[in-house]
C-alpha cells in the first residue's frame, strides 16, 4: 500500500507511457487489456473542492428559513428543482441545480476551526498514533497515475485567516501523495527553471544524476532508495505543467467569463488542472467566520460562490467533463441560526449544508431537513463518514476498501458507515 | 500486510535452540551479534554478503556514530592505513568525538519529540555527553526536575503532549516500551491477545494525574481513569503495566470532594505564583518508572531500546515494526535479542557500549550491493548491508562538509570545532528536510527543491575559493577533475567508467567550466548513492 508501484504489468506499461511524457492523456494506441482500460476510466475521474473556510452560513446559502426568527434578511428564492428553494443571494445556481445535490442534514458536532476542518477534510478524526490522510491524498492514491507528469494534488489558500487550519495531509500514505500547497502565488515553487542554468544542462545534469542512481541501485534493493528516483523522475513533468497554473494561457473571454478575482483565477485554474488529469484540486476560499456583520459578509460572498460555482460547472459540462468531476462544496462547520448582538452569527456544527455536483451524483436531489428555524436536523442526520462515503461512491471508488498499516486494516471511512444512497446517480 | 510469518518463526527457533545453548553472558557484544545471525543463516543455507570495502566502512561508520560523511582526509587516511586494528580505532575514535554527543542528541531528540513542535536537545547532549545511562534518562523524561537548570528542558517531553493524554499514553508504550498500544483503546486488541482495554487505560492510569499547571508540570495525588468496555460496562482503570504487573489496592478510590477542592487551590496558587509544583507524595508517574524497571518487568524497557538502536544501524529491528513487541510479532533471533537485553541491563544500560558493539559486528560491515535474489524473509537474516535514508541532520551536514574544503593539514580539535560549525550553518536546510519514518517515500517536492531551487545552489554550489566548486574549477585535467569531485562528495574514488562518463561531461562545456563543475557536484549531490547510508 505505502509503495509508490505495485510491480505489475500494468504498472510497467504505465511507466514506459508516462517517463518523461509531458502530454495530459495518454496516447490510446496501448490500451491492450482491459484492466489498463478500467485503470483509465478511473483515471479521468477528477475532484475540485471549493473550501469556504471559516464556516459558511446554511441559511444564507443552501437552506434558507425567511421569515423564521433565525432567518435574517435574506429571502429565498425558487430554482429549477420543484419544490427546492435556495438563499436569493445565489440566483445563478438557483437556475442550474440540475447536476447539484445539497445535502441539509449535517451534524458534526465540532463547532472548533481547527479540530472540524481537519475532520471534514479527512471524513473522521486523527488518531493519537495514526495520522489519517485527507480527502485529496485519498484520490491522488486512488485517481491519480502512478508515474504521473501532473500534480496529484494541489491546494490553494492564500488567506492568512485560518491558514494551517487543515493544511493538506497525506497521513500514513506518506509523501508520495502530500499535496503541492499554494500559499503565496498561484504557480507552485521550484518548478520553474532557475535563470542560472539553460534548459539543456537542465536535462543533461539530470540524465547524469539518473545514470549514476541507476547503477548504485543495481544489486540494492530498498522501497525508500526507488522513491528516490521516481520522484526526479517527475521533476521535468511536474515542470513542464507549469503552464496549467499559468492562467495567461486562458482566452480572455474565459477568464473575464470566470471573473477577476482570486477566488474566481483559482478556479479556473483547478478546471484547467483537473481537465489535465490532476485528480484533486482544492481552493480554499476564506474567510466565512461571520461572528458579526454576517449579513454583509454574506452578501459579499455568496453572489461570488453563486457565480464562481456556476460558471465552473457550466464550464466542466461544455467541456464534456463535468459527468467526470466531482465538485464538492463544504466548510468546517455553519453558522447559529441565532443571530448575536453584532449581528453575527457563530459556530454551528448541528445542522449546516454541502452540496456535491457532477460526477456520480443524482442532480437536483435534497437530503436531509432542518427544522423550522434551523436550530435541529429533522430527518437524514448525517456526519462526516457518511459524506466522505458518499464522495468516494461518486467517484467510483469503495467506500469501505482497506488501506494497511502494518498489519492493521483501515476501511476508507469508518465501519458501518453507509453512503447517502438517494444522492448517488 | 505484514503476515505472521510461522516459517521465519520455526527458522528464529530452530537456530535458537542450537545457537543458544551456551552462548557465554561475557562475551563480547560483536562475538554475540555474529554468532546467533551466523547461526540462522546457516540454518536458512543462505550465503551472506561479503564484507564492505574500506572506504563504504568508514562513510557508514561516520554517518552512523557522528551523523555526517567523512572528510577526504579521513577516508583516505583509514583506506591508506594498515593497521589491522584500524576499524576498532575508527570507531572509538569517532564514538569519544563531540560529534557523537551531537548527532545522538539529534537521533533521540527525533524519537522523542515526533510531531512536537518542542524539542529536547539541549538536555539531550548533556546527557550523552556523560554517557548517562539510559534508565536514568527515562527517569529524567518521566519524572522531570524543572528547578535543576541542566535537566529541566527534559519536561519538554511530557509537556508538549500533556493536553491529550492518550497521546501521552501511547507515545509512552511506543518509545519506552515498543509497545503500540493504541488499538486498546476502543476494544480489546482485535489481532494481538496480549493488549486488552485494560492495558491501554491501566497505563493511562499511571498518567492521567498529570497536567500542565500554568506551564510547569504537575502531578494530582489522586485521580481515577474511567473507560467505557465494548459491551458498555463501565470501568474504573486499575494500574496495569504491559507485563500484566498490577498492584495490590487495585483501584484507589477518589478522597473526598473538599480534599479535593483543597488540592485543586493549591495548583492555583502556585499557578498564580509561577512557582514550579513538588513532585506529588503519591506519583502514579513514579510507580510507573518504578515497575518498568523491575527485574521481572523491565524486558519491555532493555528490549525496546535495544531493538531500536539495532533498527539504526541495521535498517530494521529484530521485532518489526519497532513498536510492535507482543507475543504474536515474534523478533527474528529471540535469543539474540535477549542475550543483547540482558547484556545491557548487566551493563546499566549504558547505550554507547552497546552501540560500540553492534558497529563492531562482522555482520553490520557486510556489503550492501549483493547480486543475490533477496526474499521478504532473508531480508530479515541480515545477511548484507542495508540501505537506509540520511536523517535531514545527516544530510544537510554532509551536504555542507562534502562541498567545504577541510583542509587535511587541521589539528583534530580544529577539524572538529570546524565541523561543528558547519553542521550549525546547515540546521536551516535540514529543516526542508522530512524526517525518516518506516516506510519512508521521498516526496517529488525534495526533487524539486535541489532541481530548481536557488538555496540549494547558494549554500552547496557556490563558486568561492574555499569551496569545492571553486575547487574544482581551478583543476586543468577533466580526469583530475573528476577524481577529486568523487573522493569529495562519495567517499570514494571513481571507477574508470564513471571517470570517462563525468570527463566526457566536463568536455562538453569547455568554455564554462564553472557551469560544468557545478552541474557535475549537482549530479553528485542529489544521487541516490549520496542520499543514503549503504
Amino acid at each position: 500500500m505505502r509503495k509508490t508501484h505495485c510491480g505489475s504489468p500494468d504498472h510497467a506499461l504505465h511507466r514506459r507511457a508516462f517517463l518523461g511524457a509531458a502530454a495530459s492523456l495518454p496516447a490510446l494506441g496501448w490500451l491492450t487489456s482491459p484492466a489498463v482500460a478500467t485503470e483509465l476510466k478511473k483515471q479521468q475521474k477528477r475532484c475540485i473542492l471549493l473550501w469556504l473556510a471559516g464556516g459558511a452560513s446554511q441559511l444564507e446559502t443552501w437552506d434558507p428559513k425567511p421569515g423564521a426568527v433565525t432567518g435574517g434578511p435574506y429571502r429565498a428564492i425558487p430554482t429549477n428543482v420543484p419544490g427546492v428553494h435556495i438563499s436569493e443571494l445565489m440566483p445563478k445556481m438557483a437556475k442550474r441545480l440540475q447536476h447539484t445535490a445539497i445535502v441539509r442534514s449535517l451534524n458534526t458536532k465540532d463547532g472548533d476551526h481547527g479540530g472540524a476542518a481537519k475532520m471534514m477534510m479527512r471524513g473522521r478524526r486523527d488518531e493519537a498514533v495514526l495520522k489519517y490522510p485527507d480527502l485529496g491524498a485519498v484520490l491522488a492514491r486512488e485517481l491519480g497515475q502512478a508515474d504521473s507528469p501532473v500534480p496529484d494534488y494541489v491546494s490553494f489558500y492564500f488567506a492568512t485567516e485560518g491558514r494551517g487550519m487543515a493544511p493538506g495531509a497525506s497521513g500514513f500514505l506518506g509523501s508520495r501523495f502530500a499535496p503541492m500547497e499554494l500559499y503565496k502565488s498561484n504557480v507552485p515553487e521550484y518548478l520553474r527553471l532557475l535563470d542560472s542554468i539553460s534548459g539543456v544542462d537542465h536535462q543533461e545534469r539530470a540524465d547524469l544524476r539518473d545514470l549514476l542512481s541507476k547503477q548504485f541501485a543495481q544489486g540494492r534493493s530498498s522501497a525508500t532508495l526507488d522513491s528516490h528516483n521516481e520522484a526526479y523522475q517527475r521533476v521535468r513533468g511536474l515542470m513542464a505543467s507549469e503552464k496549467l497554473f499559468d492562467i495567461e494561457q486562458e482566452p480572455q473571454k474565459v477568464r473575464d467569463r470566470y471573473g477577476r478575482t482570486l477566488f474566481a483565477e483559482q478556479t479556473l485554474i483547478a478546471r484547467r488542472l483537473v481537465e489535465a488529469g490532476v485528480p484533486f484540486v482544492r481552493v480554499g476560499r476564506a474567510w466565512w467566520d461571520s461572528h458579526g456583520q454576517n449579513f454583509e459578509t454574506h452578501a459579499e460572498m455568496v453572489p461570488e460562490l453563486d457565480h464562481v460555482m456556476a460558471t465552473l460547472l457550466d464550464d466542466l459540462g461544455e467541456r464534456g467533463l463535468l459527468e467526470h468531476t466531482l465538485v464538492i462544496t463544504l466548510s468546517e462547520f455553519g453558522r447559529t441560526p441565532q443571530i448575536n448582538a453584532s449581528l453575527g452569527r457563530d459556530h454551528f456544527a448541528s445542522a449546516w449544508s454541502m452540496t456535491l455536483s457532477g460526477c456520480g451524483i443524482k442532480g437536483g436531489s435534497v437530503y436531509g431537513k432542518t427544522d423550522d428555524t434551523g436550530n435541529r436536523v429533522k430527518e437524514g442526520e448525517v456526519g462526516a463518514a457518511q459524506v466522505f462515503a458518499t464522495i468516494y461512491e461518486a467517484l467510483g471508488i469503495k467506500h469501505d476498501k482497506n488501506y494497511h498499516v502494518g498489519s492493521r486494516p483501515i476501511p476508507l471511512t469508518d465501519p458501518g458507515t453507509k453512503p447517502i444512497a438517494e444522492i448517488l446517480a | 500486510m505484514r503476515p505472521f510469518r510461522p516459517a521465519l518463526l520455526c527458522l528464529g527457533l530452530l537456530a535458537a535452540t542450537v545457537a543458544r545453548a551456551d552462548f557465554p553472558a561475557d562475551a563480547p557484544i560483536e562475538k554475540a551479534v555474529d554468532h546467533f545471525i551466523d547461526a540462522a543463516l546457516k540454518d536458512a543455507g543462505v550465503t551472506p554478503a561479503p564484507r564492505a570495502d574500506d572506504a563504504n566502512l568508514i562513510r557508514r561508520l561516520t554517518l552512523d556514530l557522528v551523523g555526517r560523511v567523512p572528510t577526504v582526509a579521513e577516508t583516505k587516511a583509514f583506506v591508506e592505513s594498515t593497521d589491522p586494528a584500524k576499524v576498532e580505532k575508527l570507531v572509538d575514535r569517532l564514538l569519544a568525538s563531540s560529534g557523537y554527543v551531537r548527532h545522538q542528541a539529534n537521533e533521540f531528540n527525533a524519537l522523542l519529540m515526533a510531531g512536537s513542535r518542542g524539542g529536547v536537545r539541549d538536555y539531550l547532549r548533556e546527557a550523552f555527553a556523560e554517557n548517562r545511562p539510559w534508565d536514568q534518562m527515562f527517569r529524567e523524561l518521566m519524572l522531570p526536575d524543572e528547578s535543576d537548570p541542566k535537566r529541566k528542558q527534559a519536561a519538554e517531553f511530557l509537556r508538549s503532549r500533556v493536553n491529550d493524554l492518550d497521546k501521552v499514553t501511547a507515545d509512552v508504550s511506543a518509545i519506552f516500551f515498543g509497545v503500540d498500544i493504541s488499538c486498546a483503546r476502543c476494544h480489546d486488541h482485535p489481532r494481538v491477545e496480549d493488549w486488552k482495554q485494560d492495558h491501554f487505560f491501566g497505563m493511562k492510569a499511571f498518567l492521567a494525574r498529570t497536567f500542565d499547571n500554568g506551564g510547569s508540570l504537575a502531578e494530582r495525588e489522586y485521580g481515577q481513569v474511567k473507560f467505557k468496555t465494548v459491551k458498555g460496562q463501565d470501568k474504573v482503570a486499575g494500574f496495569l503495566f504491559l507485563t500484566n504487573a498490577a498492584f495490590d489496592g487495585g483501584v484507589v478510590a477518589d478522597p473526598p470532594a473538599d480534599v479535593m477542592k483543597k488540592e485543586k487551590e493549591r495548583f492555583e496558587a502556585l499557578k498564580r505564583d509561577k512557582k514550579p509544583a513538588p513532585p506529588a507524595a503519591n506519583s502514579a508517574r513514579a510507580k510507573l518508572v518504578e515497575v518498568a524497571l523491575q527485574p521481572e518487568q523491565r524486558g519491555f524497557f532493555a528490549r525496546s531500546i535495544v531493538n531500536r538502536l539495532w533498527a539504526r544501524f541495521y535498517g530494521a529491528g529484530l521485532v518489526q515494526p519497532l513498536d510492535q513487541m507482543h507475543s504474536a510479532n515474534l523478533p527474528t533471533h529471540p535469543d539474540l535479542l535477549d542475550w543483547l537485553a540482558d547484556d545491557l541491563v548487566a551493563h546499566k544500560y549504558d547505550l554507547k557500549r552497546l552501540t560500540r558493539g553492534l558497529v563492531l559486528s562482522q555482520t553490520y560491515a557486510r556489503a550492501s550491493r549483493w547480486d543475490q535474489e533477496e526474499t521478504a524473509s532473508v531480508r530479515r537474516l541480515f545477511a548484507r548491508g542495508s540501505v537506509r535514508p540520511l536523517t535531514p541532520t545527516q544530510l544537510a551536514a554532509s551536504l555542507k562538509i562534502a562541498t567545504t574544503d577541510l583542509g587535511g593539514d587541521l589539528k583534530p580539535a580544529d577539524l572538529e570545532k570546524k565541523i561543528e560549525t558547519l553542521e550549525a550553518g546547515a540546521a536551516g536546510f535540514a529543516s526542508l528536510i522530512e524526517q525518516p519514518g518506516e516506510d519512508f517515500q521521498i516526496g517529488v517536492g525534495e526533487a524539486l527543491l535541489f532541481s530548481n531551487g536557488d538555496r540549494v545552489e547558494k549554500e552547496f554550489l557556490v563558486d568561492a575559493a574555499d569551496r569545492l566548486v571553486g575547487r574544482l574549477k581551478a583543476i586543468d585535467d577533466p580526469k583530475a577533475v573528476v577524481e577529486a569531485a568523487v573522493w569529495a562528495v562519495l567517499s570514494r574514488g571513481p571507477t574508470e567508467a564513471e571517470t570517462t562518463l563525468m570527463a566526457a561531461y566536463l568536455a562538453k562545456r569547455p568554455e564554462r567550466k564553472a557551469d560544468a563543475c557545478r552541474q557535475l557536484v549537482w549530479a553528485l549531490l542529489t544521487g541516490a548513492e549520496f542520499r543514503f547510508n549503504y
